[in-house]
């Protein structure tokens, strides 16, 4: 489906220094860096699946994207996407592909969204009956029909992020790349936007892959993590096993009434944080005993509140993203 | 044929939106005209305003190059109405990273990078200056094979002053900023606004073999004020298929090498 | 005195910024400054040699080849420091929103674009003495005369004031319209047309000459090359009119941007 051998892609920039001189200097002298915005990197993703790519800003998920729709041509390395090799720019293969990017806008400003539409439907060929057919069921789907003939410009942004994914969905593409398509958008939105993701997903049985700084989006859409750290790839494998990549434990906190006391040995072997003057606690429990640790808690303390974490990624996340050393050191 | 068709029916989109494009902003619409007539007018004047003081330029009286700077005025309305837009685009979509979204389409870029956004509000001066060319070319007495040659002379004219520019707006992706290409675009435009025989023979010979923009308009008016200048046509077929060719090839290398704006 | 030294140091970063902002493409810039004049005038050049070619000793309107050539040559230095400036950053400024940090810095919005035309202008100048420089040594300057010269720079000084004033206008017309650019281009169109840039305006009707009189075309090239060529005083009345100009501009611009600013808090673009 997509696969990469040895992927590299490195950019060439030059530094200036700072004020009058560096400006007449960078005129007739340069200092070119080159980086490698992506190296090595080998990939196999299977079909029908939902793969979320993560990574901090810079690691190079954008130019993965990028060579992976044709857009920019690797500097070595080889891909290989439903059979066609993406630089080559065969229109067979732009017909099976779309990008959606959350911070770049496809549609024309100055016009309606359906003008925007109508001219996708010329571009790729689409036969009128499926074009409305289309057109009806997701504006239906994403509650933007009274929205198709208004000037782009004056759409709030989640509204045009919903014109974005329609532009992007008019010709039943295989391949479905998401660039950071929450990106600015309210909770409200952001949940919209998923739902429908989700949605099509399961009635089209197409591929997706998703990049989002969203924990939340990753979490409930993605049944894969390819994770890109400075480039490389860090981790590629089950959303399970990546929240468990620290350790099988679960974080889970406690309020309580009072203050517990110093003396109270109870909870240390559960590595505790404490806060609010010992009248909260933080607790890492073994994934098999979170049943029975948590219930002796609450029988034996007078405890007001307490909840497990909503998404244990975001936590795998933050600390492979400053401490990327974990997962070399495992290997 | 049917990939004909299906250009077609995308061109025509390109024009419908265009146009309620610039039907939402109505006051520049008016002014456009007005830029469009003052330069016009401004050509013909100068050239009007020399020859009260000299009898002719070169071979030429007033009434031929009057002819001749018609002539150019209808290749320039082309390509205002056609084309002018698209190149301060390009640059901005290759600025602002727009272009992925012209790369991923299953249809030709340069097709959809420089016939994308029509003038409309041009076509109103249509009669203005082929006006002006039928005014002339009656003062010079053209024959009934010049006027029956005269729409596809200023067509395949405008052809190779599009390749021409399509070629030099491409090095906008190794130049990221687009600005100084446009002008440099514009300059050679303006080189052919003048007829050939008033460069010296060193810079005619490189802006007729190199950079053929001599030929854009001197070629065909020199066959239609003299038929046995004949040659002249088939200079201005060469050139506009080696300036294809030339677009294809890098064109190609451009888009391999296409860095596209970080987001 | 404190305050008005870190005025100064304001004014002093801003026109630094703007410079490297203008050099920042190398290529590109030398394009867009250097490119349509030297184009221009190599058109120029050869659409009078091959006019004069025709009949030896032939005079036009009291030019001779080499007169004719000499203004021409004048005209591309004055076309460098006297109108080169263009109000696009100015109009992108309203059009995209970005007035409202200049509400919120200490410094103003005129003063910011007025900073950064010092800074163009800094620059036209250098490039200006370079291609005076040239000139010169290719032949067609035979006589420059150190006088004419600083004349020539301070009556271009005082012209690029008045075409200053003149583009801020069509800049900040922004307010109400989504493209200043075609008012700019029809400005640039009439500028080249009716200031002599293009043709000695002695080669002009003289009914039309009368009537230009009046505009503040005329100053933008035809004096300043007239000054600089030694043929006509600075102290005379043109500097007077100039400045009549400039004030005229800067009373309409006030206005306009007054205007503008109710506009724009009123409507909260």
């Amino acid at each position: 489906m997509i696969q990469t051998n040895k992927l590299k892609k490195s950019f060439k920039s030059y530094k200036k220094k700072p004020g009058f001189l560096g400006s007449i200097q960078s005129l007739y002298k340069r200092d070119y860096i080159t980086k490698d915005a992506v190296a090595d990197f080998d990939l196999d993703i299977p079909e029908g699946q939902i793969v979320g790519l993560l990574g901090p800003n810079g690691a190079g998920k954008t130019t993965l994207m990028k060579m992976f729709t044709g857009i920019i041509v690797p500097t070595s390395g080889e891909i290989n996407i439903l059979g066609h090799r993406p630089s080559d720019r065969e229109k067979s293969f732009r017909k099976k592909i779309a990008l959606v990017m959350g911070q770049k806008s496809q549609l024309w400003w100055d016009i309606p969204a359906m003008d925007s539409f109508l001219l996708l439907q010329k571009y790729y060929e689409i036969s009128k009956d499926d074009f409305d057919e289309k057109i009806e069921h997701m504006s239906e789907l994403l509650g933007v029909k009274e929205l198709l003939h208004i000037h782009v410009r004056k759409l709030s942004l989640g509204e045009r992020m919903k014109m974005e994914l329609m532009a992007s969905l008019i010709h039943s593409p295989e391949i479905i790349f998401l660039d950071e398509p929450t990106i600015g958008l309210d909770l409200v939105a952001q949940e919209n936007i998923r739902n429908f993701i989700k949605d099509y997903h399961r009635k089209n049985n197409c591929t997706i892959i998703l990049t989002s700084h969203y924990m939340a989006d990753v979490q409930e859409l993605c049944s894969k993590i390819v994770l890109i750290l400075n480039g490389k790839k860090a981790y590629d494998g089950d959303i399970q096993d990546f929240e468990k990549l620290l350790g099988h434990e679960k974080r889970v906190s406690f309020s309580f009434k009072n203050p517990i006391s110093n003396d109270d040995k109870y909870f240390e072997q559960y590595t505790p944080e404490w806060a609010e003057g010992r009248m909260q606690v933080e607790l890492l429990i073994p994934e098999e005993q979170l049943r029975s640790v948590s219930s002796k808690v609450i029988t034996n303390y007078e405890v007001e509140d307490f909840n497990t974490e909503v998404l244990p990624i975001e936590k795998v996340m933050k600390t492979l993203i400053l401490n990327p050393e974990i997962l070399s050191a495992d290997k | 044929m049917n990939n004909l068709k299906h250009y077609l029916n995308v061109y025509g989109n390109f024009v419908s939106t265009s146009f309620s494009t610039a039907m939402s902003f109505r006051f520049n619409f008016i002014l456009l005209i007005f830029m469009d007539i003052f330069f016009y007018f401004s050509s013909l004047a100068t050239v009007s305003f020399i020859f009260d003081h000299v009898s002719a330029i070169g071979p030429w009286n007033k009434e031929q190059l009057m002819f001749f700077i018609s002539f150019m005025l209808c290749v320039d309305h082309l390509h205002m109405t056609l084309i002018s837009e698209s190149f301060w685009v390009l640059s901005r979509d290759i600025k602002t990273g727009a272009m992925d979204f012209i790369i991923l389409k299953p249809i030709h870029s340069i097709f959809s990078c420089f016939f994308r956004h029509i003038r409309t509000s041009s076509f109103c001066n249509t009669f203005v200056v082929w006006g002006c060319l039928i005014y002339y070319g009656r003062e010079i007495e053209l024959d009934t094979l010049s006027w029956v040659l005269l729409p596809f002379l200023v067509l395949l004219s405008f052809t190779l002053l599009a390749l021409l520019e399509f070629i030099i707006s491409t090095s906008m992706f190794w130049m990221t900023e687009g600005m100084g290409i446009n002008f440099l675009r514009m300059q050679f435009q303006n080189l052919s606004r003048w007829p050939n025989f008033i460069y010296s023979s060193m810079s005619r010979r490189f802006f007729t073999m190199v950079i053929p923009v001599l030929l854009i308009g001197s070629a065909p008016v020199h066959f239609i004020i003299d038929h046995s200048k004949w040659h002249y046509l088939i200079y201005l077929v060469i050139a506009i298929v080696l300036s294809y060719i030339v677009l294809m090839y890098i064109w190609n290398r451009a888009l391999n090498q296409y860095e596209s704006a970080s987001s | 005195m404190l305050t008005s030294n870190a005025n100064i140091s304001k004014w002093v970063q801003t026109i630094k910024i703007s410079w490297s902002q203008l050099t920042a493409y190398r290529v590109n810039f030398f394009l867009q400054v250097i490119g349509p004049s030297l184009v221009f005038f190599f058109i120029k050049y050869n659409l009078w040699s091959s006019i004069y070619s025709s009949q030896s000793g032939l005079i036009i309107q009291g030019y001779n080849f080499s007169q004719m050539i000499h203004y021409h040559a004048w005209s591309l230095v004055v076309s460098l420091i006297a109108g080169g400036y263009a109000s696009h950053n100015l109009a992108e400024d309203i059009r995209m929103g970005r007035i409202s940090s200049y509400l919120i810095y200490p410094f103003n919005f005129w003063e910011f674009h007025t900073a950064s035309f010092i800074s163009f202008q800094l620059l036209q100048t250098f490039i200006s003495m370079i291609t005076i420089a040239f000139i010169f040594s290719i032949g067609i300057f035979h006589n420059l005369s150190f006088m004419a010269l600083i004349y020539g720079y301070l009556f271009c000084f005082l012209v690029s004031l008045m075409w200053f004033t003149l583009q801020y206008m069509t800049g900040i017309l922004a307010f109400w319209l989504e493209e200043t650019w075609i008012l700019r281009v029809i400005l640039q169109i009439m500028a080249a047309f009716l200031s002599g840039a293009i043709l000695p305006l002695e080669l002009y009707p003289s009914w039309l000459v009368k009537v230009l009189d009046f505009t503040p075309f005329p100053y933008l090239s035809y004096y300043p090359i007239k000054v600089f060529s030694g043929e006509i005083s600075p102290f005379s009345g043109a500097p007077l009119i100039i400045i009549f100009w400039i004030v005229t501009f800067a009373l309409i611009n006030r206005f306009i941007w007054s205007r503008g600013m109710k506009l724009y808090t009123a409507a909260g673009m």
